[in-house]
């Protein structure tokens, strides 16, 4: 067994630099934002299974991260006072969101795609805003606790202080990543990647391509919920503002930014981007959305393949059917076909 | 029953201005394949121009030079920032016009203040007004008889002429249209400033109505949305019924359960959805392949 194959694993790497980042980060006194990158990436990297591989633009996948640290929090208050049951149960709440939403999506693609999901995160939105009896409304569900992890009862391992949070993140940022990869490199992240390149083909070739796409919104959604209920935990609460619309473009920007749309680890970088910029420029200016706006518009005009894909390092973690350029899409092959329809 | 009838004329009247905003943006989203996020700022900033405008040259120069300015930023948009990402993955032209409405509105926070200011109605239209049944806001009755003709003006650009033909044709096939020879390009740049204006002019006339924030414009993009998914895109008609059915169902629900009012349109439309999957007046078009 050849271990330096596996040390130059870019996965490995991902994981090794996130490991040791403490030891830069604690002296900077920047814990919580280091865990809320790792939170972001564990969201934007399941985000981009829908985006980057199956190709479905969503612009509400904020209304998963929300709903999750909601369910954590409720889990919290009225089932059981723990940490894995209530993520447990933000997982399969979203799941079950995801499953429902998808049956409208599934048979819809491109533009129309994009719309929906607007409009049904914002129906969220206002949910969750005007339901103070159960979110709290305005001002939040408050209250949730960090409390200690429970091995079947065998033993215990506190969770409070932000060290011990952040590698409890920190392991399932690895199990994600882990699966993510798995995921992309089987079978079926292969017929994910088809719909994206030619949805038509994929379905003349036998595959049940809207069971696929919901399948994908599952997965996507599935990480929404697990990344918004570790913020709940990080903030302590949960709050509607995460599932408005503003507030969505965030992650479909983590991913662009990094160069998600070419490389399996762009939406990782992108995160790290992100999370450092937001946290300058609204440290020295308090109009952070006028440099944001201005960032994401620049981006998308001189750079829109993100930065791994700008250094044209897209091809080290990619599979060998993503080394293309996936930002130009299948609009000429779609429109030949259009007859046969 | 006066309160009925109120809120019946005020679903009535928000639903033509919705009507106006959707027709903008929907035409921006057939054309260009563009989700325009901007489409909010745009009504905002309409909004803001005529505030300054009209300490200036009064209220009706206002009414005109508020939309042309907004029409003329909507070109500069065009021109500059979406005719390089056409042909590209939807998503971009969705993120490249969320960062302008982003930037705009903070652009408004910078210059107008972040606090709400009002824009005054005409000196005719102050006031109330006895329509036998009910007192009525002059003011409103005035709005709905400027998006009437606005609409009547969409209508028949649409309907009558030739650049009405060439967008309704691009929606069901843009390829066809290039290869009949149309000046895709020009269209686009045109429809895009049309847009805007319209986005623009309906925020000088929503103006006085609402007190004016930064956030206006937020809040207006997601009826706006709504309408166009529950009329079908493409459908000049769809976009008025659409309008009018979310500006009665906001209106309504304020009678009934007050907390429903921003929520009902999302139900109306899950419903619309499950029943017309393309929106009640929608055909299929290239948008969704």
């Amino acid at each position: 067994m050849d271990v330096s194959r596996y040390i130059k694993h870019p996965l490995f790497l991902i994981l090794f630099f996130f490991f040791i980042a403490p030891v830069a980060v604690i002296p900077l006194g920047g814990m919580s934002l280091a865990i809320e990158v790792m939170i972001w990436a564990v969201f934007a990297m399941g985000f981009n299974i829908l985006l980057g591989y199956t190709g479905l633009p969503s612009f509400g996948h904020g209304l998963f991260f929300g709903c999750g640290a909601y369910l954590f929090g409720l889990f919290q208050h009225h089932v059981i006072k723990g940490v894995w049951i209530p993520l447990a149960g933000s997982i399969l709440g979203c799941v079950i969101i995801a499953a429902l939403l998808a049956i409208f999506m599934a048979k819809k693609r491109g533009i129309y795609h994009a719309l929906l999901t607007i409009a049904f995160t914002q129906m969220f939105f206002f949910i969750a805003f005007q339901w103070d009896a159960v979110t709290g409304g305005e001002n939040g569900l408050m209250g949730i606790e960090r409390y200690p992890l429970s091995f079947f009862g065998l033993f215990n391992i506190g969770i409070e202080s932000s060290l011990s949070l952040y590698y409890f993140v920190f392991a399932i940022l690895a199990v994600s990543i882990i699966l993510l990869w798995k995921l992309i490199h089987s079978p079926l992240g292969t017929v994910f990647y088809a719909i994206k390149q030619n949805e038509l083909r994929a379905k003349y070739l036998g595959y049940n391509t809207p069971f696929f796409k919901w399948l994908s919104w599952i997965i996507s959604g599935a990480f929404g919920g697990l990344a918004g209920a570790l913020h709940a935990l990080l903030t302590h609460g949960a709050f509607a503002d995460a599932i408005h619309w503003t507030r969505s473009g965030d992650v479909v920007m983590m991913v662009i930014i990094g160069g998600g749309l070419t490389n399996f680890f762009g939406p990782v970088l992108g995160a790290i981007i992100f999370i450092a910029l937001r946290d300058i420029f609204s440290t020295i200016t308090e109009h952070w959305y006028l440099f944001y706006g201005m960032l994401i518009v620049a981006i998308i005009l001189f750079m829109p393949e993100g930065i791994l894909g700008y250094l044209k390092v897209g091809k080290s973690g990619a599979p060998d059917s993503i080394k293309e350029d996936s930002s130009k899409e299948l609009k000429p092959a779609s429109l030949d076909l259009k007859g046969v329809e | 029953m006066a309160e009925l009838l109120a809120q019946l004329f005020n679903g009535l009247v928000l639903g033509l201005l919705f009507g106006v905003m959707a027709l903008g943006f929907m035409m921006i989203l057939s054309v260009m394949e563009v989700i325009n996020f901007s489409h909010g700022a745009l009504f905002a900033l309409g909004a803001y121009f005529a505030l300054t405008l009209q300490k200036f040259v009064g209220y009706w120069p206002a009414l005109i030079l508020a939309p042309v300015f907004v029409g003329l930023l909507g070109l500069a948009i065009e021109r500059f920032g979406i005719r390089r990402i056409y042909g590209k993955d939807p998503l971009f032209g969705l993120l490249l016009t969320l960062g302008l409405a982003m930037a705009f509105e903070e652009i408004i926070r910078i210059v107008w203040g972040k606090t709400g200011s009002s824009l005054a109605p005409p000196a005719f239209a102050a006031g109330p007004i006895n329509l036998g049944i009910l007192w009525y806001s002059k003011y409103l009755l005035f709005l709905a008889v400027l998006s009437l003709v606005l609409l009547f003006l969409v209508w028949l650009f649409l309907e009558k002429t030739q650049y009405g033909a060439i967008i309704k044709a691009g929606v069901s096939d843009s390829e066809m249209v290039l290869a009949l020879g149309k000046n895709l390009n020009r269209l686009r740049t045109l429809v895009f400033g049309l847009g805007a204006a319209l986005a623009g002019i309906a925020g000088v006339i929503a103006g006085p109505m609402w007190s004016l924030k930064p956030t206006m414009g937020t809040e207006i993009l997601m009826p706006s949305f709504v309408v166009v998914v529950i009329g079908g895109i493409g459908s000049f008609w769809g976009a008025i019924i659409g309008g009018l059915i979310v500006g009665l169902s906001k209106s309504l629900s304020i009678l009934i359960y007050p907390r429903m009012s921003e929520l009902a349109m999302y139900f109306i439309m899950a419903i619309v959805l499950v029943l017309r999957p393309r929106g009640i007046m929608g055909e299929k078009s290239l948008l969704e392949e």
